[in-house]
């Protein structure tokens, strides 16, 4: 039993917040390694190649930006999802940028602290869809070879741009994209307008799915630093 | 601004004033021979350099030169200094005193002013601990007890009570949550040091971002949202604001009385984006109206006091150059309402310490 559990590993400096977390994830099934620097938690990252690392940004020896460079330029793949305090949103879309999956506020809550590992897990093969896929979540659903989209079954007509964007998300449904990384990926180049140019596609998208402030089933604003779209 | 600009500034004023009051007695003289007139246009003039230039210096010498002009100009013997004739002694005397008393006394007043407005935010700022100690003391106190009963009667305490003990523990520590995220946005912009970094924000994901999080912590509060269709960017600290607004709707939440319905509207008027957070509860005690954004503690309400919300509310909305007001709307309930530049380039001016 015991091997095929997910190995998760804790990099936090600060002990009784491991310990809280390590009591979490270990009475939901997961396996917990910790470390509490930067170095410690690199060390544990290369001899027990962990499913999916928590990672805390002020660590006491190095920036934990510094953890995930040496861990994305090394090729390892593990989803990194960051610990970060409120309102620091550069610090955030910086460790996005670099490769973390995702960022969780501090404090937070166990229920959104599982919900987001179960998000990285899943998230761990993105890459261009395969022939006949099809993204559903809800009444939502988009057929990737038709680059068609359609909610509770009935068309939803969008522009080039707005299914692109729609599709990148969904292809990392669950997942933040910074703003910069959606521009990248839809228009390839940025410009000063290219953030504006985004917020207006988004505007018109959530008109088209159907959203109101407040009721955003689908498409999660992340306030200054980019959107995500609801894996479940 | 430099001592250099200010020095040249303070003579520049001086010159004009002076040189505007010998005019003006020229003419004076011109149409109607008086010598009454002079000596009080020139006592007006010193009072006027004394009050719109810094320190002593100007007026007296302001004065000096008055009585030196009124002496050489308008006292006979014409265009002649004349300390002979025992009046002109007299007068001259009499006036310099004038001039300087009245210099002095404007330049007190000023400083006893400034004096007096420092005074004003240090009993602020002291009341504002006093408030943020009280608060942080009381649920502290929940959480402490409650884990220590726990922890010293483990197996004394039935399940349940346990449960409900540890319940209020976090909903004390969601508390201090909040509270400290209050303080640090106070921090992040005290002291007119730190400018505000304005970014184009989307109302839409605003409001939207807004009502989840406030969703989370009163699930069953519902809000009326009213804002306008166009698509709307507007410059601001959007995690700010955020909390503007939170703590506006949460104020509502926890002392509007008897509400039944929460509205969050936003319009534009003008250059302007006018938020209102408004309910058609009880209203604002009157004895509450002109000291509601000074984060004053409300006594024996315990923990409950939302005065630090408001004073952050106040700080943030001064510090993005808007304007903000709480008033009782004259159909029930009460109104708060805020504004914020539409336009980019409308950049704040930092409060002046």
């Amino acid at each position: 039993m015991g091997n095929n559990k997910y190995k998760v590993l804790i990099i936090e400096d600060e002990a009784n917040i491991r310990s809280f977390i390590g009591a979490i994830l270990e009475s939901n099934g997961y396996q917990v390694l910790m470390g509490a620097t930067c170095a410690q938690g690199r060390m544990m990252f290369s001899s027990h190649c962990p499913d999916l690392v928590l990672l805390d940004l002020g660590l006491p020896d190095a920036d934990g930006t510094a953890f995930i460079r040496t861990v994305r330029e090394a090729g390892g793949g593990a989803p990194i999802l960051v610990l970060s305090a409120r309102s620091d949103e550069r610090d955030k879309i910086e460790a996005l940028d670099l490769g973390a999956n995702d960022y969780i506020t501090k404090p937070f809550g166990t229920g959104e602290l599982l919900a987001r590992v179960r998000a990285a897990l899943r998230d761990r093969r993105p890459g261009p869809a395969t022939p006949g896929e099809q993204f559903k979540v809800r009444g939502l659903c988009i057929d990737y070879d038709d680059r068609a989209v359609t909610l509770d079954g009935a068309p939803v007509r969008l522009t080039q741009t707005e299914y692109n964007i729609v599709a990148l998300l969904a292809q990392h449904a669950g997942k933040v994209m910074t703003y910069s990384a959606i521009i990248q990926g839809v228009w390839g180049t940025a410009d000063a307008g290219s953030v504006k140019k985004l917020q207006v596609n988004m505007a018109n998208i959530r008109k088209k799915l159907g959203a109101r402030p407040g009721e955003n089933p689908y498409i999660a604003n992340e306030l200054g630093v980019g959107y995500r779209m609801y894996g479940e | 601004m430099s001592a250099t600009h200010g020095v040249l500034r303070d003579t520049a004023r001086t010159v004009l004033i002076l040189a505007a009051a010998l005019a003006g007695c020229w003419w004076l003289q011109q149409a109607a021979p008086s010598q009454a007139l002079v000596p009080a246009v020139f006592v007006l003039a010193v009072d006027l350099v004394a009050l719109v230039t810094e320190g002593y210096a100007y007026g007296i010498a302001a004065s000096l030169i008055s009585v030196l002009a009124v002496n050489y100009v308008f006292t006979a013997p014409y265009f002649v200094f004349s300390l002979t004739v025992p009046e002109n002694i007299l007068s001259t005397v009499i006036m310099l005193a004038v001039t300087i008393i009245t210099s002095t006394l404007t330049t007190q007043r000023k400083r006893q002013d400034q004096i007096r407005s420092e005074t004003a935010r240090e009993s602020m700022r002291a009341n504002l601990l006093r408030a943020i100690s009280h608060d942080l003391r009381t649920p502290l106190t929940t959480i402490y007890g409650s884990c220590s009963a726990i922890i010293e009667n483990y197996d004394r305490i039935p399940k349940a009570q346990q449960i409900k003990l540890l319940g209020e523990v976090r909903e004390e520590a969601d508390w201090l949550i909040r509270m400290v995220e209050n303080l640090l946005s106070v921090t992040r912009i005290d002291g007119g040091k730190v400018r505000i970094v304005k970014t184009p924000t989307v109302l839409e994901e605003l409001i939207d971002s807004v009502l989840i999080k406030f969703r989370k912590r009163y699930p069953g509060q519902a809000v009326q949202v009213e804002i306008p269709e166009d698509f709307l960017i507007i410059p601001m600290d959007a995690v700010l604001i955020e909390q503007v607004i939170i703590n506006l709707l949460e104020n509502a939440v926890q002392h509007a009385e008897g509400m039944t319905q929460l509205w969050l509207r936003v319009r534009c008027k003008e250059s302007k984006a006018v938020f209102e957070v408004a309910d058609n509860g009880c209203g604002i005690p009157r004895d509450r109206l002109d000291s509601l954004f000074d984060g004053r503690m409300d006594g024996a309400d315990g923990h409950k006091n939302m005065g630090i919300g408001l004073s952050v509310c106040a700080t943030i909305i001064r510090a993005h150059g808007g304007a903000i007001t709480g008033e009782n709307d004259p159909g029930g309930g009460a109104v708060f309402r805020f504004t914020l530049a539409l336009d980019p380039a409308e950049d704040p001016q930092p409060e002046p310490r």
